[in-house]
């Protein structure tokens, strides 16, 4: 990396961060009592559908996002009336997994407080939007009666942990899988701040009992992601996490995990210090023991050396660029108490989910639905809200979500098939997911516009329109099977991971994007700007020349990034 | 000049006299008369010494007048007990002598919310009222086609009942002061005497209104306050007018339009020419405008309706229906009857809306707040004439209104407490009020009671509350939106929420002003006030009542609903 600082320090600068002065947020997680301040409180203010702007940044540890819909607000503001602040609740599902029963409850949840969108976000969990502050209460009740929590999934904290989702990927799938919840459980806040204001649970009056070793009263400098992958695929896209664990498996036998450090997509328009990053492989572990106590140590580290002054320069890989990938590696196994072994090879060759009917080894089956954009709704298309109901009351099946942002209809037993398939026939679901283009299936948008407080431009509104263009580009050059990545943030955070697509779009204003080219296929390389701040004829006009080069000069199954970075970025 | 006592006295032993004894009189007298002057100068004494001055209020016009009134009387020595209608006992009646009666009328005649007990009292029968010697004034506004007539029916039943009139009734247009003044000084003049003024059973009718102003106003805004999504339209309007002139808790009167479609239907069923011109009020006036803008043709009542019958010669059920409705189901013969018909419409009465502007924050221009209102009638969907009109207003289109003042909902001194009551379209004068206190800087503390369907659609001037309680202006405010939650929650729930601190306002002198829809809210809100006096005040039911009975006398709880 041409960013990384492989010196390492002998003194590292304090934790505040190089110029001393904490950010605001910090002074509010401290003072925030468990992360409970004034929230109660606010919820009760009856004249504001908003909360208070501190406890708008404690609530994100809870689960929670305050959000408006920014195309109303001219309008209300005539009508004398407020923003019409809402709220998207997250929920903490560890590698995205719900029952049937929990599907429905969520389905019900969504149509009596949210938009009824059931969003299914790019880190396998979902999200309601348009919750008002009165029902925050009721959903988040409902929640908990389905044993499903939304605690930690936004804030400066751990977020929901992340695995390669489909359990055909491997015959210890589930082993492995079941680091995501260990994991997350592990580095789970001990305040009962979340029980207190949202269930009514009674207050701790011993607050011995919410001591917090891990993240005292500080918390992390920011927000802190974790995912695991399993080779060949990289579904997760494990190199854009803080830390990306990879699974090394032989003979069916788990041997432990390569860790990598350091991963992160998100930076600032006009701000030189913000670079995305790719993670860092710094060592193998080879047990339970050792992983977990690496991992939180590797937060440690974090908490007491990350920049706390500088939001923007806050995530583990400026900390790691700062004091060097060596110097962490070293303070960690210092802390553990151990050294880390040396990294095992491993190969990724797709990051694309499996869609329609596959097998596992024991013989169970799994259907992965094409969601666009993640968002499950009945539309003119398709009534895929209606269909996922059906599928779920038959109380035969699980569903797993995807980072690619569509869901696995999971475990179906062989005698259970039929009647599964004859749902999904009568909701034309075989059709809506075959029928898909191989872009459209492997493109990938962030929420943005209308609730988005960053989108800078439109992002899943728009891409699926835009899709439509390029699908047709690429029939005119005969490229209709390639299946390029294609992803679009309507902000720099990255939260759609367009900076390691084979095509990215950023937004930089409504209606512009940045073109970014160059990444791979299977997310190890991050992709660069071809051109800057383009409109929709602009950005047709430069894919279409590129897709007419690309099909005269292309080798024998090179991919479209790999090509593009041969062609444009040879020289850099 | 003889009290009446005396001059019986005095006449018995005239009638009684021979002319020898009457010549005898004349001397003594004189020679008396000669000796004694001073006499002559005793101030003049009235030969009455005790009236009873009661007053119907909405506006609280009547009790205005009827304070003064009481003092001017004690200045000529007269004892004047003041007593609202609502409190009288109707059984004192029959043992008043001196009794005058200050009533105002509403809506399609009726008396005052707070008079309705003394009004149906004296319809009753079976009581005589022999020795009461009254007077009636009533105010009222020529707008409307029963003008005064709740003080006329008073007037008429006392009559019935056996009372006799001091002075002729006195009907009063909004201009009422001359009206009122010239109406007390001959009761006056009669009291102490002076027979010149009949006690005939005609009535005077005030001059020709002069002091109502009529106002060309200026749409300035015209917006639904109500989001996407809300089962309402709430209309603010903003309208400038020049030299206007008006308090916080004041209304406007405007004068609606009939719907365009329903006139051009009426003239083509009648066939009569719309351009025939018609000399109305003085005026010459073409058929369409006169169905347009100055006739009301829906909803005509009952005894329109019997009008009607006459001229087509046709049984017709006496019961409310439209013009058009009528024509249809009875047409006219020809264009000459339909004339006829016209004659008997009544004017469109002018509705009234509480002001939600005030005149220190918005000079020269006037606020309300209109719901649209629309209710079903055969399964069809209809509006509210006045607020359909309103709702389709065009910003710097033009609005004819006046003013309509409201002396009894006033804000009190500066540095008083307020509690305001105002769900729904009852903000609109609350919004003046705070509007008031905030440009004045009054130093009195404020808490508003708000309530809708729901928050993210139908907060009515929620930005605008939201600074008041930011910069201070208002103390607290809560809200209460019935249906954004499986139980169904009012403002009066919040009142009771919050009814230890209600009841410290209160007792420490608050004024409760309530605005809105008189059923069931207003109804629900008194109850609410008489549990949380009872509950927090630790008063007995009776005490509770008695408690908001004083605030009442003490102009500390007043309504304006509707």
């Amino acid at each position: 990396m041409d960013n990384q600082n492989k010196q390492t320090l002998q003194v590292p600068p304090p934790a505040g961060g190089d110029r001393g002065l904490l950010s605001p947020i910090e002074k509010i997680k401290t003072e925030s009592n468990g992360l409970r301040g004034t929230i109660r409180e606010n919820l009760h203010d009856e004249i504001t559908g908003a909360i208070r702007e501190d406890d708008q940044a404690l609530i994100k540890f809870h689960g929670m996002y305050q959000q408006d819909d920014r195309d109303r607000r001219e309008e209300r503001a005539e009508k004398k009336l407020d923003r019409l602040y809402s709220f998207m609740i997250r929920l903490r599902l560890p590698g995205g997994f719900l029952t049937s029963d929990q599907w429905i409850a969520m389905h019900e949840i969504a149509g009596d407080n949210s938009t009824g969108v059931i969003k299914i976000t790019t880190r396998q969990t979902v999200q309601l939007h348009g919750i008002l502050k009165t029902k925050i209460k009721p959903t988040i009740k409902a929640f908990n009666a389905a044993k499903l929590d939304s605690i930690a999934t936004c804030g400066d904290i751990n977020r929901n942990v992340l695995c390669s989702a489909h359990p055909k990927q491997s015959t210890i799938h589930s082993e492995i899988f079941a680091y995501a919840d260990k994991i997350s459980t592990l580095l789970m806040p001990k305040t009962r701040a979340w029980y207190e204001i949202w269930l009514d649970e009674e207050k701790v009056l011993d607050k011995k009992e919410e001591e917090d070793p891990l993240y005292q009263e500080r918390y992390l400098p920011r927000k802190f992601k974790i995912a695991i992958a399993i080779p060949p695929n990289n579904d997760v896209d494990v190199f854009a996490n803080d830390i990306g664990l990879i699974a090394i498996i032989e003979n069916d036998k788990l041997q432990g995990f390569n860790i990598a450090i350091g991963g992160g997509l998100s930076t600032t328009h006009g701000n030189d210090e913000t670079y995305a990053r790719l993670a860092t492989v710094i060592g193998f572990t080879n047990s339970e023991e050792k992983t977990l106590k690496a991992i939180y140590e590797i937060l440690t580290v974090q908490r007491d050396y990350g920049n706390r002054s500088d939001r923007k320069l806050a995530r583990l890989k400026y900390t790691v660029d700062r004091l060097g990938v060596d110097w962490f590696k070293e303070e960690v196994e210092k802390r553990a108490g151990f050294k880390l072994e040396e990294a095992k090879p491993y190969t990724f060759t797709s990051r694309s989910d499996y869609y329609g009917w596959e097998q596992n080894h024991e013989g169970l089956w799994y259907y992965t639905v094409f969601v666009e954009n993640g968002r499950v709704l009945d539309d003119e298309k398709v009534a895929l809200k209606s269909a996922l109901l059906h599928v779920a009351k038959t109380g035969k099946v699980n569903f797993r979500f995807t980072a690619n942002q569509n869901v696995i209809i999971s475990d179906v037993d062989e005698k259970d098939k039929d009647a599964i398939d004859e749902i999904l026939n009568q909701y034309k679901i075989f059709e809506h997911t075959d029928y898909a283009s191989p872009i459209r299936k492997n493109a990938m948008a962030c929420v943005a516009f209308p609730t988005c407080p960053l989108a800078l431009a439109e992002a899943q509104r728009y891409m699926p329109s835009l899709l439509t263009k390029i699908e047709l580009l690429l029939a005119r050059h005969q490229l209709s099977d390639e299946e390029i990545i294609i992803r679009m943030t309507g902000c720099p955070n990255g939260c759609a991971r367009s900076y390691i697509a084979e095509i990215g779009f950023v937004g930089t204003g409504l209606g512009k994007y940045n073109l970014h080219l160059g990444g791979d296929h299977e997310g190890k390389r991050l992709n660069k700007i071809f051109k800057k701040s383009l409109c929709e004829e602009e950005i047709l006009s430069e894919l279409d020349g590129l897709f007419g080069d690309f099909k005269k000069e292309k080798n024998d199954n090179e991919k479209f990034g790999d090509y593009s970075l041969r062609k444009h970025f040879s020289t850099i | 000049m003889l009290a009446e006592h005396k001059i019986k006295n005095f006449l018995d032993v005239i009638s009684n006299s021979s002319k020898e004894e009457l010549i005898w009189m004349n001397g003594y007298l004189n020679g008396i008369v000669s000796t004694q002057n001073v006499k002559e100068e005793i101030p003049k004494k009235s030969g009455v010494n005790k009236i009873t001055i009661t007053y119907g209020t909405e506006t609280g016009n009547s009790k205005k007048l009827a304070t003064t009134f009481a003092a001017k009387a004690k200045k000529q020595g007269i004892h004047a007990k003041v007593q609202n209608l609502e409190q009288y006992k109707v059984n004192d009646l029959a043992k008043e002598e001196y009794f005058l009666a200050i009533i105002s009328t509403h809506g399609d005649g009726e008396p005052p919310a707070a008079a309705k007990k003394f009004y149906d009292h004296v319809h009753r029968n079976g009581f005589k009222l022999d020795k009461l010697k009254y007077s009636v004034l009533a105010l009222g506004d020529t707008s409307y086609p029963l003008f005064c007539k709740a003080g006329e029916d008073v007037d008429e039943q006392l009559n019935k009942l056996g009372g006799n009139r001091i002075t002729p009734l006195q009907k009063c247009d909004l201009d009422f002061e001359e009206a009122a003044e010239e109406w007390f000084s001959n009761i006056s003049r009669s009291l102490n005497g002076d027979t010149s003024i009949a006690a005939v059973s005609s009535q005077i009718i005030s001059k020709k209104s002069s002091g109502k102003k009529n106002y060309i106003g200026k749409i300035l805004t015209h917006v639904n306050l109500n989001d996407w999504g809300s089962a309402k339209e709430t209309y603010h309007i903003e309208i400038a007018g020049e030299d206007l002139n008006y308090q916080p808790g004041d209304s406007i009167g405007i004068i609606p339009e009939n719907d365009k479609k329903v006139v051009e239907q009426i003239i083509a069923l009648t066939g009569i020419d719309s351009e025939f011109n018609i000399d109305y009020k003085d005026e010459l006036i073409s058929v369409y405008d006169l169905l347009h803008k100055k006739l009301n043709i829906i909803y005509l009542p009952e005894r329109v309706v019997k009008h009607y019958a006459a001229i087509v010669q046709k049984e017709v059920p006496l019961k409310r229906i439209d013009l058009l409705m009528l024509l249809k189901s009875y047409p006219v013969t020809d264009a000459a009857q339909f004339l006829e018909v016209v004659k008997i419409l009544e004017p469109i009465t002018p509705r009234l809306y509480s002001i939600a502007s005030s005149p220190q924050a918005h000079s020269g221009e006037a606020h309300i707040t209109v719901a649209k209102n629309w209710f079903t009638d055969n399964d069809e969907i209809k509006y509210g004439l006045a607020s359909d009109f309103l709702s389709q207003l065009n910003e710097n289109g033009e609005l004819k209104f006046y003013v309509h003042p409201n002396n009894q909902f006033r804000l009190p001194e500066e540095d008083k407490n307020i509690i305001m009551i105002g769900p729904g379209t009852g903000i609109a004068p609350f919004r003046s009020f705070i509007a008031e206190r905030d440009a004045t800087a009054a130093t009195g503390k404020s808490w508003l009671f708000f309530g809708d369907q729901h928050f993210a659609s139908d907060f009515l001037y929620q930005t605008e509350i939201q600074n008041w309680f930011e910069t201070g202006v208002l103390t607290k405010v809560n809200t209460a939106f019935s249906r954004d939650q499986p139980e169904k929650i009012y403002v009066q729930h919040k009142m009771l929420e919050h009814g230890a601190e209600f009841f410290e306002w209160l007792n420490a002198g608050s004024y409760v002003y309530v605005c809105g829809a008189k059923e069931p809210m207003s109804v629900d809100v008194e109850q609410t006030l008489l549990q949380i006096i009872e509950q927090f005040g630790d008063r007995s039911k009776a005490e509770a009542e008695q408690y908001l009975d004083v605030m009442k006398e003490d102009g500390r709880y007043v309504k304006d609903v509707y």
